[in-house]
């Protein structure tokens, strides 16, 4: 029994589900009241963009696939969808990281808010694609803005927190 | 490196194809989906409890921060309200109860019959494109999907998820919200000054009477002779001393010509029948349009009779046997009328009474449409 349990704490997508709970519920908690500019923060968003900055696409698509069902598990849109977009975000966040020569603070940090608004910008068009109305408006670019600015300035903390979730289990010899 | 680009694009595929069936399987309502979110929810709650609380006075010093100023105009300013509200609470519960009585006597519903279900509202939607807000009541209390919910204000939205403990309320600003409405239009009213001829004759004494009398606008019908819709014109002088019906006397418009002929009468008076300027009711849909955007009234009849829609005529429910609500709560007032050329009706847009943004407690009225009840066998 402890075996297993040790076993599941290894498995680094149980860690990152432990992760996203918690950043789950600042999300759906203080965030969500404190609104700067009336956007409601998406560090869900910042979570799978960071997972594929962490440690490159293929983890980071499926991190963010985990990530936007947790978040879609409380949200009233059609499930899925958040976990489509979110995929897509930390497989994009993981490519463009391929392309940094030499990663830094601030590359991470560009990278994070570029694919946080592009993540804000999907989550409409995937929503209206499924037969959602009213929700793709021009406010949506500027709900990306918002979102992409505060989500750089989170970025680093949430890459060092998906990287150490996100680490392969040891090989005991 | 083929390898591997090959469990790439098996993870990718993995993950669409799964993305595309949960978005089916929700969308064509399945349980098992439902299961997966009550399921959730329940591992997910002492979480978000635990962070609530905890993340509370830093909500506090933020709110502190941040809307300072505005609590204290916003403070000043109900004060004043609570002033006049104080006031206008005292006539309005009188013309309630009045209301309500002459309702019972007809066997007609009202609100007051309606059970309800106090609840708080504990939390919105993280995301920035739903409209919808969390109460801290459930099935224990009687709710059910559909429900209508209001606050102080008037109606907010239905409840579209329900829980032990908790449910889910759709905001009237969700696109995907619909309600039949009614638009109460108040016809344009006409006054007549002293000296106009607006007589009253009396055989003792005459006198000289300012009269506003309310007409709703008309259109004669061609062809049908002295016919005009919602009036009646009697050939003949109308002597009001002797007259025992409580109907009002106005002269109509001088004009020339035939009498049968729109304005063209010469002196003829019009009895309008009493109740005639009762305000005209028209039933329409009302639908949501996303936050940024107000609520709209679509499929208004572009009835002569109703008249042009004025701008701050109140929004009612309509109710009806299979509507969502019942009748006549209080959703907001008619803030613009578009114009649509040839038979379609204008659109409307809505000012909703209550304030979305600032919801605490509201009311779930447990109310069910016939055409949902489950009869006894």
């Amino acid at each position: 029994m402890i075996d297993r349990l040790i076993d599941l704490a290894e498995n680094r997508y149980f860690r990152l589900f432990l992760v996203g709970l918690v950043v789950l519920s600042f999300q759906t908690t203080i965030l969500n009241d404190m609104r700067p500019f009336g956007v409601c923060l998406q560090v869900m968003l910042l979570l799978a963009a960071s997972s594929g900055l962490a440690r490159g696409s293929e983890t980071g698509a499926a991190a963010g696939f985990m990530i936007g069902l947790m978040y879609d598990m409380v949200l009233t849109t059609p499930m899925g969808v958040g976990a489509a977009v979110f995929a897509a975000v930390g497989y994009l966040a993981g490519y463009a990281h391929r392309f940094v020569h030499e990663p830094n603070w601030w590359s991470q940090m560009v990278l994070a808010a570029g694919a946080s608004a592009v993540g804000t910008v999907l989550m409409p068009i995937a929503l209206t694609v499924v037969g959602v109305e009213g929700v793709l408006t021009f406010r949506v670019l500027g709900i990306a803005f918002v979102v992409a600015v505060f989500n750089a300035a989170l970025s680093l903390p949430f890459e060092r927190v998906c990287r150490w979730a996100l680490t392969e289990p040891r090989v005991v010899r | 490196m083929a390898g591997k680009t090959f469990t790439r694009r098996r993870i990718i595929l993995l993950l669409v194809l799964s993305s595309i069936m949960l978005v089916t399987l929700d969308l064509r309502g399945s349980g098992s989906v439902n299961g997966l979110r009550s399921v959730f929810g329940t591992v997910f709650r002492p979480v978000e409890s635990v962070t609530r609380v905890v993340m509370r006075p830093v909500q506090n010093v933020w709110h502190g921060i941040t809307n300072y100023t505005e609590v204290v105009e916003e403070n000043r300013r109900l004060k004043d309200l609570v002033a006049y509200g104080e006031g206008a609470k005292i006539g309005a519960v009188a013309s309630v109860r009045e209301a309500q009585e002459l309702l019972a006597l007809n066997g007609l519903p009202s609100l007051a019959g309606i059970n309800s279900c106090s609840a708080q509202v504990v939390g919105q939607s993280p995301s920035n494109f739903a409209q919808t807000v969390e109460i801290n009541r459930g099935s224990e209390c009687g709710i059910r999907v559909g429900m209508p919910v209001l606050n102080a204000a008037g109606l907010i939205g239905k409840v579209t998820d329900v829980f032990d403990g908790r449910a889910v309320v759709m905001l009237l600003t969700d696109p995907s919200y619909s309600l039949a409405v009614k638009v109460v239009n108040t016809p344009p009213t006409t006054t007549t000054v002293p000296g106009a001829p607006v007589v009253t004759v009396d055989q003792s004494t005459t006198t000289s009477t300012t009269t506003t009398t309310t007409i709703p606008k008309t259109t004669t019908t061609a062809g049908i002779p002295g016919f005009t819709p919602g009036s009646t014109i009697p050939p003949t002088v109308t002597n009001p001393s002797q007259s025992t019906s409580p109907n009002a006397t106005v002269v109509a418009p001088t004009g020339t010509g035939d009498i049968n002929k729109p304005g063209s009468a010469n002196q003829s008076e019009i009895t309008v029948p009493a109740g005639a300027n009762l305000p005209l009711r028209e039933t329409g849909a009302l639908e949501g349009r996303g936050i940024s955007k107000p609520p709209i009234i679509r499929f208004i009849e572009n009835q002569p009779r109703f008249g042009e829609v004025n701008i701050g005529s109140p929004v009612i429910t309509a109710g009806g046997a299979s509507s969502l609500a019942p009748p006549d709560i209080v959703i907001g007032t008619v803030s613009r009328v578009i114009k649509r050329s040839g038979t379609l009706g204008p659109l409307l847009e809505v000012k909703i009474s209550a304030n979305l943004d600032a919801l605490n407690f509201i009311r779930v009225l447990l109310y069910q449409p016939s055409t949902e009840k489950v009869n006894a066998p």
